[in-house]
C-alpha cells in the first residue's frame, strides 16, 4: 500500500516541477518589462534599474530560474505589484473562501447527483432514467454565468432570502450561511450532471458483475443488492471523477467569485490578471494547480485502497 | 458530456479503451443516429444555427455594430416590442438578432478553431506518445502539467500575456483541449498497435514513418475524430464564459458571451437582452453535447448497455 | 417607455418582499462602492477610491464645506495669508490624537506636508502644492507654508486628501506596507483591516472632535463601524441597494437610479455643486487625429443629448463645454460657440481635410483609413466610448476600441501608444481643471493630449499667480477659447453627485470633493 503512495508521490515530482516552469515562463513573457510595471509610469530610469536588480531582472535567465526555485521552496512567492502585499498573505486570505465555496458547492451536489444517477440506472430506459439523463444534460450545458445571475434575480431580488454581496462571515454564522448559499448553489448546479451520469454508468456496470447476479439469485430484495453491492463498487469512478471535477469546479468557481463579490481565489486570479498584478496571478495560476495535483494525488491513493484490481 | 467522460476515461482504467469503435457498429451509424429523436432534433438545431452563423451577412435586418435611439426595447412578442426589432434591442440600441448571427458565428468559429486545433495537437502528440515508448512517459507528465490548469484561468493568463483578443482564447482553448485528446488518442493508438497488421507491416520492413502514417494514423483517426466532436459542446461554453469574464472578441463585434455579459447590467429592467444570447449558448452546447453523446451511443456498443 | 413600466411592477414586488430582507446590525454601515485601491497611503494615490476612505482615515490642514467653495478649519483653527500671498500661517488645534492615542502637533502636519511635496515619495498630484519654498512648524501649534510664487488655489488643495496627516513612525515603521497592513491619522474613524478588492473595515475614533465646522457634528462619528464593501458588478449594486444589503452607495449606474428613487426603502441623495466632466482626449500630436479639422469633425459628429438620455437615462448633463459652466471662472461668452451635434457638418469638414468616403463607406486619405485608436476602462466608460464608435462610424470615421482594467489603463495612458483616451476628472474651478491638463509640464500625464502650448503656460501661471478675481478670470477665460477651439477634447458629460442611501440614515447633504461624497463621514447616523 505504502508503494503505491510514495509511487504516486515520485510521479507527481516532475509535474510539480513543470508548473513552476510554467509559472516561471509566464513571467518571463508577461508584456514589457517587469521592472517597469513595478515602478510605475512616473519612475526614472535609475528607479527602474534599481529595482530590475532588486527582483534579480539582470541576471541570465538560468540562474534567475534557480532563485525562483529557491524562493519557492521558502514559500516566498513574492509581493502583489499593485497592493505591495505578500503574495502569500494575499493567497491566505482568499484560500479559505474559496474551500468554504467549492465544499459547500460539492456537499450538496455529489450526493444529489449520485442519487439521481443511482435512480436511473435501476430505473434504467425508463421515463425517469431519460428524464433524468436529459436534466443531467442540460446541466451541463448551461453556462454558469447564466445560473449565477438567475439564481440573484430569483432568491435574492424577487424573493430576498439570501444575500449576493461578498461573505458577510463564515459559513457557520448566520450571515454568512446566508451569504454562501447562493454561490455555493450555483456552483453546485454544474456538478449534478456529471455526477449522475457518471455514477449512472458505473452502477450499471457493477450490476453485471458476478457477485451481484449471486446476491440477487440469493433473493436479496432489488434495493438491498443495490445498496450494499452495487453502489458501493459503483461509487469508486465517482470519487474519481469528483477529484478531476475540481479543476472544474476551480474554472467555475472563478465566474462565481466574480458575480458574488466573494473574496475567494477565483476573484483574487481574476482581479490580478486583469489589472497586470503577475505576481499575484502567478501565485494563484500555480496555487489552483498545486491544489488540483494534490486532490488527484488523494483521488489516486484513494482509488487504489478501494479497487482491488488496482491494488494487484 | 465530453469533460467528465475524457476525466474519467483517463482517470480510470476500466474505461480507458471505451472510446475504441469496432468496424460493425460503424455500419449504418447515421442513419442509427437519426433514429434517436432526441439526438435528430439536435442535430437539425446545431445545422440551423451553423446555417444562420455562415450566413449572416444575408439574413441579418441590421448591422450588427449600428445603434439606434430604440434602446432596450423587448423582443417582437411582447406587448412593447417593434417590428422593427425581431428579438429587440440591447442597451445601445443595436438589433440583438442581428447581433444573434454575427455572435453565434463568431462564437462557433472559435469552438471549431479551439476543438480542430486541440484535437489536431493533442492527438498527434497522443498518437505519437504511443508508438515511441520512449516518448510515453515524458509526454504524459507533460500532459499532467497542462491538465493541472483549468481552461478558463489558462485563458486568462494567456489574455494577461497577449492581450484582449479571440486569438489568445483559441489559443488558451486548444492548450486545454490537448491533454484530453492526447490521453484518448493514446488509449485508441496502444489498441490499434496490439493488433496484428502492425507486426504485419513491420515485417515487411516498412519505415516507422510509413508504420506510423498508413496503419495507425488510418485506423486510429475516425475513433479520435469523434471524441473530438464530443468536446465541441464544452468548448464553446468555456469560450463563452471567458468572453464573459471581459476576455475575448473586442467591442463592436459581437460574441454570445459577451452580449450576455453587457446584458447583465439590464437585468433588471431588460432580462432578454442577457437571456437570449444565453439561452442560444446553453441551445448550442446542449445540441452538440446530445448529438455527441448519441453518437458515442451508436458507435460504441458497450456503452449502449 | 417599456423599461418604466416594467420597472415599477418590479418595484411592487421588491416592495413586498423587502419585509424579509434581513435587518442590518445597528451602528454599522455599509457603503457599497465599485473598485478599489491600490493602497492608502494619501502622498502616493490620486485615485478617488484611495481619496474616499483615506478622508476618513485622516485629517487635512483645512477643510471644504459642501458649498465647494468656503474654507472651513479643521486641523487648523486659523490662518493668515501674507500681503505677498507667499507665506500662510496656519494655528494648529490643541488636543488632537492620533488612532493609536499619540497627540498630533504641527510637527506632524509639517512632516504629512514634506512628505507629499518629497520627490523621493513620487507623488502623482505634487504640483497641486504649488511651488514651495519650505514648510516647517516653528512650535507646536504653528505651522508655515511659505511659497516661491503665488498660489491662488492653495487652500482648495490643503483641503484634499493628499495632505492627509499621518503618524511619522508608523511611516517609517511600516514602510512599502504603510496604507497597506495599517495606517495611523486622525481621522473620525480608524483602520481595523483591509482585503484588497474585497472590502475595507473602519472603526469610530473614540474622542474625536476635531471636525471640520461645515458639519454640525464635529464628532466622535455616529456609526461605530464603517466597512467600505466592493461590488464589482453594477447592477448587483443597484439590487444590493434594493434588498437593503448595503446602506449607501455612491456608485449605483445610471440605469438604476430612477428605480431606486421610486423604492420606498431607498432615497437618492443629489447635490447641485457637483463639478465632474467625462471627456474623450485627443492625443493631438498623432497623425490620426492631429488635424483639428478632423478632432471638430469628432466633435460634432457625437450626439452627447442621445447619449446622455440613451445610456445614462437623463441623469448626466450633456457636456459641450470642458468644464461645467457652473464652475468658478467659466467664461460665458464661449457658450455660443460650443461645438454641437451636427454630423453634415462633420462629413463637410472631413471632406475639406481630405479624408475622403472610400467604397467601404470608410474615411481615407493617401490610402490610410481614419481609424483613430480609443483606449478606455472597462464597465460604463466602455458602453460611452461604444457609442462614441458608433457614432463615427456614421460619418466613415472607423474608430478602434481597445478596453483595459483600470489598473492597466492608468500606466498605459502615459504612453503614446493611442490616439483617444478617455477620463473623468473632479474640480472645483476652471483654473483647478486647465493647470491639471493643459500645462506643457504635466506631459505625459495628465497632460496626455501631448497639448504643448507656450502661451497657454505663461496664461495658466498668471491665472494661478493672480491675486484678484478679475485678472484670473480673464487669464484662465483666454485659455478656454483656446483649447475650445483646437478641439482638445471631445466632451461626454457632466456627472451629478448621486448617492444612494437607505432611509433608514439620517437624512445628509452630499459633498462633492474630489468626488467623495461622503466626505469624513461625521454626518452619517441611523435615524432612531
Amino acid at each position: 500500500m505504502l508503494n503505491v503512495i510514495v509511487q504516486r508521490l515520485i510521479l507527481s515530482i516532475p509535474v510539480l516541477f513543470g508548473v513552476m516552469l510554467f509559472g516561471f515562463l509566464l513571467m518571463q513573457v508577461v508584456p514589457g518589462d517587469p521592472a517597469l510595471v513595478v515602478a510605475g509610469p512616473s519612475a526614472t530610469p535609475d528607479v527602474v534599474a534599481a529595482i530590475r536588480e532588486e527582483m534579480g531582472l539582470d541576471k541570465p535567465v538560468l540562474v534567475q530560474f534557480w532563485g525562483y526555485l529557491e524562493r519557492m521552496a521558502q514559500g516566498d512567492l513574492g509581493r502583489s505589484m499593485i497592493s505591495n502585499k505578500a503574495v502569500t498573505e494575499e493567497l491566505g486570505a482568499a484560500l479559505g473562501p474559496t474551500l468554504e465555496l467549492m465544499i459547500g458547492a460539492m456537499i450538496w451536489s455529489v450526493p444529489v447527483g449520485i442519487a439521481m444517477g443511482t435512480l436511473a440506472a435501476v430505473l434504467r430506459g425508463s421515463l425517469v432514467d431519460r428524464a433524468i439523463m436529459a436534466l443531467s444534460v442540460a446541466g451541463v450545458s448551461l453556462p454558469i454565468f447564466f445560473i449565477s445571475l438567475v439564481m440573484i434575480q430569483w432568491l435574492g431580488v424577487t424573493y430576498p432570502i439570501f444575500t449576493f454581496i461578498g461573505r458577510p462571515g463564515p459559513w457557520y454564522t448566520a450571515e454568512g450561511f446566508m451569504g454562501l448559499f447562493l454561490p455555493a448553489f450555483s456552483l453546485g448546479l454544474i456538478l449534478i450532471g456529471p455526477v449522475a451520469r457518471m455514477t449512472r454508468s458505473s452502477v450499471l456496470e457493477v450490476l453485471k458483475l458476478d457477485h451481484v447476479r449471486t446476491a440477487r439469485a440469493k433473493g436479496l430484495s432489488e434495493t438491498r443488492v443495490i445498496l450494499a453491492h452495487g453502489l458501493r463498487n459503483a461509487l469508486i469512478p465517482v470519487i474519481t471523477l469528483v477529484g478531476l471535477q475540481v479543476g472544474y469546479l476551480l474554472g467555475g468557481a472563478v465566474v462565481t467569485e466574480t458575480i458574488f463579490s466573494w473574496p475567494g481565489l477565483g476573484r483574487l486570479a481574476v482581479g490580478a490578471i486583469l489589472s497586470s498584478d503577475f505576481t499575484v496571478a502567478q501565485g494563484t495560476i500555480m496555487l489552483f494547480a498545486l491544489g488540483f495535483i494534490t486532490v488527484n494525488l488523494i483521488v489516486d491513493v484513494l482509488y487504489s485502497l478501494l479497487d482491488p484490481r488496482v491494488r494487484k | 458530456m465530453t469533460m467528465t467522460s475524457a476525466n474519467a476515461a483517463s482517470a480510470a482504467p476500466a474505461t480507458e479503451d471505451a472510446d475504441q469503435v469496432t468496424a460493425p457498429a460503424r455500419a449504418h451509424w447515421f442513419r442509427r443516429l437519426l433514429r434517436d429523436r432526441a439526438a435528430a432534433l439536435a442535430l437539425l438545431t446545431l445545422t440551423v444555427i451553423i446555417l444562420g452563423a455562415v450566413f449572416a451577412p444575408w439574413l441579418a435586418t441590421h448591422d450588427p455594430a449600428s445603434n439606434s435611439r430604440s434602446i432596450m426595447t423587448p423582443p417582437v412578442w411582447s406587448a412593447m416590442g417593434e417590428a422593427e426589432h425581431w428579438l429587440g434591442t440591447d442597451g445601445q440600441g443595436r438589433d440583438i438578432y442581428s447581433r444573434l448571427l454575427y455572435g453565434a458565428r463568431l462564437t462557433l468559429l472559435i469552438g471549431f478553431l479551439a476543438v480542430g486545433l486541440g484535437g489536431f495537437i493533442g492527438s498527434l502528440i497522443g498518437l505519437m506518445s504511443a508508438f515511441n515508448e520512449k516518448l510515453d512517459p515524458i509526454v504524459m507528465r507533460t500532459m499532467d502539467v497542462l491538465l493541472s490548469f483549468p481552461a478558463i484561468l489558462l485563458g486568462l493568463a494567456l489574455v494577461a500575456v497577449m492581450g484582449q483578443g479571440v486569438v489568445p482564447v483559441v489559443i488558451a482553448l486548444s492548450v486545454s483541449s490537448i491533454p484530453d485528446c492526447a490521453r484518448v488518442a493514446r488509449g485508441i493508438a496502444i489498441g490499434v498497435m496490439k493488433q496484428e497488421f502492425i507486426e504485419a507491416g513491420r515485417a515487411v520492413g516498412l519505415s516507422n514513418l510509413q508504420l506510423f502514417q498508413r496503419y495507425l494514423v488510418r485506423n486510429a483517426i475516425s475513433s479520435i475524430m469523434i471524441f473530438i466532436s464530443l468536446r465541441f459542446g464544452q468548448t464553446i461554453l468555456i469560450g463563452a464564459t471567458l468572453s464573459f469574464l471581459g476576455l475575448g472578441a473586442k467591442p463592436p463585434a459581437a460574441e454570445l458571451g459577451m452580449m450576455a455579459s453587457q446584458g447583465r447590467e439590464f437585468l433588471l429592467f431588460a432580462p432578454h437582452i442577457a437571456v437570449i444570447p444565453s439561452v442560444v449558448i446553453f441551445v448550442i452546447v446542449l445540441s452538440a453535447n446530445v448529438a455527441g453523446d448519441a453518437l458515442r451511443d451508436v458507435l460504441d456498443p458497450r456503452l449502449q448497455a | 417607455m417599456t423599461a418604466k413600466t416594467r420597472s415599477i411592477r418590479a418595484g411592487l414586488g421588491i416592495a413586498t418582499a423587502m419585509v424579509l430582507a434581513l435587518p442590518a446590525a445597528a451602528q454599522e454601515l455599509t457603503i457599497i462602492r465599485n473598485q478599489d485601491s491600490n493602497h492608502y497611503d494619501p502622498a502616493r494615490t490620486a485615485a478617488l477610491s484611495g481619496s474616499e476612505v483615506l478622508f476618513m482615515l485622516a485629517d487635512t490642514v483645512v477643510g471644504l464645506d459642501e458649498d465647494m467653495s468656503t474654507i472651513v478649519p479643521h486641523l487648523a483653527s486659523s490662518w493668515e495669508i501674507s500681503d505677498d500671498a507667499l507665506t500662510y500661517t496656519f494655528t494648529i488645534k490643541e488636543g488632537v490624537t492620533f488612532c493609536d492615542g499619540k497627540p498630533m502637533t504641527a510637527e506632524d502636519v509639517a512632516y504629512s506636508l514634506n512628505r507629499w511635496y518629497d520627490p523621493e515619495t513620487k507623488s502623482p498630484v505634487r504640483w497641486r502644492m504649488g511651488d514651495v519654498k519650505s514648510i516647517t512648524a516653528p512650535d507646536a501649534t504653528t505651522l508655515v507654508y511659505e511659497l516661491n510664487e503665488p498660489h491662488s488655489e492653495l487652500l482648495y488643495q490643503l483641503a484634499q486628501s493628499f495632505g492627509s496627516v499621518v503618524d511619522k513612525e508608523t511611516v517609517e515603521a511600516l514602510g512599502p506596507d504603510f496604507g497597506v497592513t495599517g495606517f495611523n491619522g486622525t481621522g473620525p474613524f480608524c483602520w481595523e483591516s483591509w482585503t484588497p478588492r474585497d472590502k475595507m473595515v473602519l472603526t469610530r475614533h473614540e474622542g474625536y472632535t476635531w471636525g471640520p465646522t461645515n458639519y454640525e457634528n464635529t464628532g466622535p462619528a455616529q456609526v461605530e463601524k464603517v466597512t467600505w464593501q466592493i461590488v464589482p458588478e453594477a447592477a448587483t449594486r443597484t439590487v444590493a441597494m434594493l434588498t437593503g444589503q448595503g446602506d449607501i452607495s455612491p456608485y449605483v449606474p445610471y440605469i438604476g437610479v430612477d428605480k431606486l428613487r421610486k423604492a420606498p426603502t431607498v432615497d437618492i441623495v443629489e447635490s447641485n455643486e457637483a463639478f465632474w466632466t467625462n471627456y474623450v482626449g485627443f492625443k493631438i500630436t498623432k497623425d490620426m487625429v492631429g488635424d483639428v479639422k478632423v478632432r471638430e469633425a469628432i466633435n460634432l459628429a457625437v450626439n452627447q443629448e442621445a447619449m446622455a438620455e440613451d445610456l445614462f437615462f437623463g441623469e448626466v448633463e450633456p457636456a459641450y463645454s470642458y468644464i461645467s459652466s457652473g464652475a468658478l471662472d467659466w467664461d460665458e461668452s464661449l457658450d455660443d460657440k460650443l461645438l454641437t451635434y451636427d454630423p453634415e457638418k462633420a462629413a463637410a469638414l472631413l471632406d475639406e481635410a481630405g479624408w475622403t468616403l472610400n467604397s467601404a463607406g470608410k474615411r481615407e486619405k493617401d490610402g490610410v483609413v481614419l481609424s483613430p485608436l480609443a483606449i478606455t476602462f472597462t464597465g460604463e466608460w466602455q458602453t460611452t466610448v461604444e457609442a462614441v464608435q458608433a457614432d463615427l462610424l456614421k460619418v466613415g470615421i472607423d474608430m478602434q476600441i481597445e478596453p483595459m482594467d483600470a489598473t492597466v489603463y492608468w500606466g498605459k495612458s502615459a504612453t503614446d501608444d493611442f490616439d483617444m483616451y478617455v477620463m473623468g476628472f473632479p474640480y472645483v474651478s476652471a483654473g483647478d481643471a486647465l493647470n491639471l491638463y493643459f500645462r506643457s509640464s504635466n506631459i505625459p500625464t495628465p497632460n496626455r493630449m501631448n497639448y504643448n502650448d507656450p502661451k497657454t503656460d505663461e496664461l495658466l501661471l498668471t491665472g494661478s499667480h493672480a491675486t484678484s478675481d478679475g485678472d484670473r478670470a480673464a487669464a484662465y477665460g483666454e485659455v478656454l477659447a483656446t483649447v475650445h477651439d483646437e478641439a482638445i477634447w471631445l466632451p461626454i458629460y457632466h456627472k451629478p453627485m448621486q448617492i444612494a442611501v437607505s432611509k433608514k440614515m439620517k437624512p445628509f447633504e452630499a459633498h462633492n470633493i474630489y468626488g467623495a461624497g461622503l466626505y469624513k463621514g461625521l454626518q452619517l447616523g441611523f435615524a432612531d
